[in-house]
């Protein structure tokens, strides 16, 4: 048996992943180009068909995107179980959750049904496999923290789902039945605490002590943290359907987060590896804003006129989406994408016949060079420093958004030409085989 | 440390520990320090190999009539590291500090993945299958010498 065969096969093809990282600043170029569009009336109300476009392009097209890619990379890796048809299963699932999303956001702007239900149906089928497949291989992968994680994470998401397909056939005329506004929060509270949170708390828990070799996260921690934080999603959904008890509820999920990003910087200040590191500086910027988030929703139960401010919403979802989520997304393709990118270059070396070194594999510094991730970086941090800003000066949008397009098009710059240093390294690879 | 598992995760927090130190060095550009760090930290990771498929892996695989499974995966990727090692001696020796921290954040990404393996399921089962044996393998792999 071919040796570099037999570990290949613990990790799908690089295209499988590879095209929804892709394509996930893409529709980060999609969110800004609506905020420039739309302008300020963007930020004033988030019950707005254009707030409602702009959210889900990056929830969805970013987010959801970037996630579904680094599943289905890390399932065969991480817990040991092969996707069935990696290729025919990625292709299948980025050029549905890709037209679903598109048209669920055209569906938005425009206010017109018949693109929203297309985008209903899509996004159904999107889910539907994605469910199938992913729910197989979690079934019957090996008991772990991650593992646990990666369920609930995904039953979360189906919770989301379904609450989200819901309010589409209410937005489509299809039912009336029942309070929106109680099902648009419910439904948020799955999507960004459910599936983004605690998808990427039980990645944390792999990766942080992995990239800066930090101590491991407490027992404790690993082990209750995640099935706590899910727990408490359904006593909040119970308390807010029933109005009992919400201010509890929403102080437990407040307190699990907030212990979740306080130990992840205490390691993250022990680390052995001191050097600057992109991806540190996205995560410590991310953990610092989902505290920012709990800070400011926890001061709504103090006082509560906060929660009827029309900056309110608009400030949490940037906090949360635009401070955490995305800057934990991209500090991970700063490490996933290079390293996939020599190890499967590395891989096919080692199928040359003659194991001299013909062709020299670039490392992951040379895949994305540190200086451009850098530069990205603080680009993104000013365009969002404006972006908050901006909710009380408008005229700073234009600025903050232009920042942001620069962002968005340096991280496609970053991930297209490693791209295309796999393609040419590879394509000399095979010309010396030949 | 009365198990594999122990003892073998010992060993690689000692080299991880190497590992960042030599880093540091050459990212402060003191070459002398620097090129003696590397090389301690690759004799001693050179050392841990050697333990794991001179002693343990072949024990192993005689217990569990198996050489194809995860001791396989785990040779190769020593295979990967030992390329990334040649590759960083010869860029510290260079001075060349852009190439050094650029193939060691690869072996890091490598290097804490397979070790993490090793430690979540590979020395667990290790433990588990030699039973008994298991403190007589526990001396053989502590008294083997790696030969350069």
């Amino acid at each position: 048996m071919n040796v570099a065969n037999l570990a290949l096969q613990q990790t799908p093809p690089l295209s499988v992943p590879l095209r929804f990282f892709l394509t996930a600043p893409l529709f980060g170029l999609f969110a800004c180009s609506l905020l420039m569009y739309y302008g300020p009336p963007i930020l004033l109300n988030r019950w707005n068909f254009a707030t409602l476009a702009l959210t889900h392009s990056l929830t969805l097209g970013v987010m959801t995107m970037v996630m579904m890619g680094a599943l289905l990379q890390l399932l065969p890796v991480l817990a040991g179980v092969t996707i069935p048809k990696p290729k025919w299963v990625s292709t299948f699932l980025h050029a549905l959750l890709t037209t679903g999303t598109l048209s669920l956001t055209l569906g938005f702007m425009l206010n017109y049904s018949l693109y929203l239900t297309i985008g209903l149906v899509l996004l159904s089928l999107t889910f539907i496999l994605f469910f199938a497949i992913i729910g197989y291989c979690l079934i019957k992968v090996v008991h772990s923290h991650i593992t646990i994680a990666m369920r609930l994470a995904v039953f979360s998401l189906f919770i989301c789902v379904s609450l989200g397909l819901i309010l589409l056939l209410f937005l489509t005329q299809y039912t009336t039945v029942f309070d929106p506004a109680i099902f648009t929060n419910l439904h948020l509270i799955w999507g960004l605490i459910g599936w983004a949170a605690l998808l990427i708390t039980g990645i944390a828990y792999q990766v942080v002590p992995m990239f800066q070799i930090t101590p491991q996260y407490p027992q404790l921690i690993t082990r209750w943290l995640v099935p706590a934080l899910f727990i408490s999603l359904l006593l909040f959904t119970l308390s807010n359907l029933t109005g009992y008890f919400t201010s509890i509820t929403t102080i437990l999920l407040s307190l699990e987060l907030s212990l979740f990003a306080l130990i992840t910087l205490s390691i993250q200040k022990r680390r052995l590896r001191k050097l600057p590191d992109v991806t540190l500086n996205f995560w410590r910027f991310g953990m610092i804003h989902l505290l920012l988030s709990i800070l400011l929703s926890t001061l709504t139960l103090i006082w509560q006129p906060l929660a009827t401010k029309a900056f309110y919403p608009t400030l949490l979802g940037i906090l949360f989406i635009g401070g955490f989520i995305l800057p934990v997304i991209q500090g991970m393709l700063y490490k996933i994408v290079p390293f996939l990118i020599w190890l499967h270059l590395q891989n096919q070396q080692l199928n040359v016949l003659n194991p001299i070194q013909l062709v020299k594999i670039p490392n992951m510094k040379q895949v994305i060079l540190d200086k451009q991730a850098r530069y990205q970086f603080w680009i993104y941090v000013s365009g969002f420093i404006l972006l908050i800003a901006a909710i009380w000066i408008t005229d700073l949008l234009y600025i903050s958004t232009t920042l942001l397009i620069i962002s968005f098009s340096g991280l496609a710059y970053n991930l297209y030409k490693a791209t295309w240093i796999y393609h040419s390294t590879s394509r000399q690879l095979h010309e010396a085989k030949s | 440390m009365n198990t594999i598992t122990q003892t073998m995760t010992y060993e690689h927090n000692v080299c991880d520990n190497l590992f960042a130190q030599a880093e540091l060095l050459v990212s402060q550009a003191k070459w002398e320090q620097a090129i003696a760090n590397v090389e301690s930290f690759i004799q001693a990771m050179e050392q841990h190999f050697s333990r794991e498929e001179n002693v343990l892996f072949p024990t192993f695989e005689a217990r569990t009539g198996n050489s194809m499974g995860p001791t396989q995966i785990m040779r190769m990727e020593h295979t990967q590291m030992r390329q990334l090692f040649a590759e960083m001696q010869q860029s510290v020796v260079q001075h060349n500090s852009d190439d050094y921290l650029g193939q060691a954040e690869t072996l890091l990404m490598l290097m804490r993945q397979h070790n993490a393996k090793e430690e979540q399921i590979l020395y667990p089962m290790t433990d588990s299958a030699f039973g008994a044996e298991r403190s007589t393998v526990l001396q053989h792999l502590k008294d083997h010498i790696h030969q350069a």
